[in-house]
């Protein structure tokens, strides 16, 4: 087990080095990214504090501790797209290729060596530096703080990474069999828009949607809440429960439908 | 004792039937009629260590199929295959440490940096001691005269450049069997020779077991010994490949180019006709014959141009088969 964990912290090392330097080949495009990222992030920052104006809280969150979600949900896909969102988006051309066959004669798990192959630190940077300005600004406002806010925050922060992970994991199984990705990655990314809206907006079947079905709505919640001094006892354990839950069934839906892999005549 | 061994391997692909035009395509939205077709069908042969075997066979013979199922990539339908000991599909590490597969048609290395950072990332992957790695890495490097390609970008490479370099990476954790899957397809003569040439010596010193999948006769020609014919996913000849080619290849093509009309009569004394357009004749020629038979027809025609080659590997295919 810690010599599993050993060698893939050892293989991503080795990866990201790889990646960076094919990406500061292409640095002139990185520019524009970044600003652009910054730029719609200022944009929902700007469309929140309008709505502030009006009302004091949005399902019981002030506008500094809707800071901390929203910074929260652009760390966390800076954090994916450093270890495997870029992957998941080029699956599809991997399996219509049958480049895929590369992936599954080495000896590294295929699913993890696909995210390795696409890190990218500039895809997301403006988001995960704006993440995390944001995430100081409102923090630095809340009144109360704790010793242990930022290491349960940056577990929950990993907890969130997997739910991200075993959720584009079991979307993205189904690409053995339709072949073409794109519009699934699609469907990742609108849900992933929704995550900086707090939870505590849904109600009822909405919420129970939200949570079970399609977890979006604890990836940004259930951080920010430990940092926003809003979290609970359930809330952080049904955030630890569904992770698991996902990546076990993910990892399952996964190692079935890699069997039917076809790969494309050469 | 064997090392590779497949008992009635069977792999069939599910596919759908579609009828022709915009109607068709509606329609097979919501109601499609599943097919099967067999790829390989009872396939059984056996590979002893250090052997170098060649799959011949036309395109969709079942060659690649066969290469894919024992890299574990493809899982069989029946049948079974055991390699090293292992169920390749199994996908176990330590069976994927000790072999290689190089595809002609795909590419492992990173397309923008230089191959030597490819090299290096399998290095990590199969966990190779650095100081074995740059032992290895300096001994193929020599073999395959690369040394000077290591720091450009692969991008920039020919396609023939790239393929020893796809080489060098595949071998660098030394695998005991290498799946060659067309090596040589798309490259000049010039570096289908020196690819040749890599192979031939990397198995006699390495006695690695490889099997090669080629369109070219000269590959298979070149460098097994045996060879496993496969045609319409079955094996119809499994030995060696001199008493294949001397039981159904006894003659090589010439195609000639006379400076003035040959009488149909004179020409018979060369060959069988294949061709005759005109000043340009195609000749089918017992193999011992020709030198003396070019010789005395260099001597009493004028000739413009003359090629000797050899018979085409789909011919020799479609000869085999059409005598079982």
């Amino acid at each position: 087990m810690f010599e599993t964990i050993r060698r893939h912290l050892f293989l991503y090392g080795s990866f990201l080095k790889h990646n960076l330097k094919n990406e500061m080949i292409y640095r002139s495009n990185f520019m524009i990214l970044v600003a652009m990222d910054i730029f719609f992030m200022m944009v929902n920052v700007v469309f929140f504090s309008i709505i502030f104006n009006n009302v004091k809280t949005i399902g019981g969150w002030n506008f500094y501790q809707l800071l901390i979600l929203m910074g929260s949900v652009g760390i966390i896909r800076e954090l994916a797209y450093l270890t495997f969102r870029q992957g998941f988006i080029n699956i599809g051309d991997y399996i219509r290729t049958g480049e895929f066959d590369l992936l599954l004669v080495k000896p590294v798990s295929p699913k993890l060596h696909l995210g390795f192959r696409h890190i990218s630190l500039t895809e997301s940077l403006g988001e995960g530096i704006m993440g995390i300005i944001l995430v100081a600004v409102g923090y630095a406002h809340l009144p109360d703080k704790h010793l242990l806010d930022i290491p349960l925050y940056l577990f929950f922060l990993f907890n969130s990474l997997i739910i991200y992970y075993s959720f584009c994991l079991m979307i993205n199984s189904s690409v053995f069999w339709i072949i073409k990705s794109q519009e699934l990655n699609t469907i990742v990314y609108y849900f992933m828009e929704t995550a900086r809206y707090p939870r505590d907006i849904y109600k009822g079947i909405g919420k129970a949607l939200f949570t079970f079905i399609i977890p979006i709505s604890l990836i940004g919640t259930a951080p920010a809440s430990v940092l926003a001094g809003r979290s609970t006892g359930p809330l952080l354990f049904l955030s630890v429960g569904v992770a698991l839950t996902l990546l076990v069934t993910g990892s399952l839906i996964w190692r079935v439908s890699i069997r039917h892999y076809s790969s494309a005549s050469s | 004792m064997a090392i590779i061994e497949v008992h009635k391997l069977s792999k069939s692909f599910d596919y759908f039937k579609k009828e022709p035009g915009l109607k068709g395509s509606i329609k097979s939205l919501f109601w499609r009629e599943t097919l099967h077709k067999y790829a390989i069908q009872d396939v059984s042969f056996q590979i002893e260590e250090g052997e170098l075997v060649g799959f011949l066979g036309p395109n969709g013979a079942g060659k690649t199929t066969t290469l894919k199922i024992l890299a574990g990539i493809l899982l069989p339908t029946s049948g079974s295959a055991k390699v090293l000991g292992f169920d390749p599909w199994k996908r176990e590490k330590r069976y994927q440490k000790q072999f290689s597969i190089v595809m002609g048609q795909k590419n492992q290395l990173w397309w923008d940096l230089p191959a030597s950072e490819s090299f290096a990332l399998n290095r990590d992957i199969y966990e190779i001691d650095p100081k074995i790695y740059i032992k290895n890495l300096n001994e193929l490097v020599e073999l395959m005269g690369l040394r000077e390609l290591l720091d450009i970008p692969v991008r920039k490479l020919s396609l023939g450049e790239r393929m020893k370099c796809e080489l060098v990476a595949a071998l660098l954790h030394q695998p005991g069997i290498l799946f060659l899957d067309e090596p040589t397809i798309g490259l000049d003569v010039v570096s289908q020779e020196k690819i040749r040439q890599f192979v031939e010596e990397y198995n006699r010193f390495q006695k690695t077991t490889i099997i090669l999948t080629s369109h070219y006769m000269r590959d298979i020609e070149r460098l097994c010994k045996r060879v496993l014919v496969i045609n319409d996913g079955g094996i119809i000849y499994d030995g060696a490949l001199e008493e294949l080619m001397n039981r159904y290849v006894d003659h090589k093509v010439l195609k000639i180019q006379f400076h003035k009309q040959v009488s149909e009569e004179n020409l018979r004394r060369f060959g069988e006709i294949v061709e005759r357009d005109g000043l340009r004749v195609v000749l089918k020629t017992k193999k011992k014959e020709i030198p003396h038979l070019v010789q005395r027809m260099l001597t009493e025609f004028e000739v413009d141009d003359l090629a000797i080659e050899e018979v085409q590997v789909e011919e020799v295919i479609r000869r085999i088969f059409n005598k079982t």
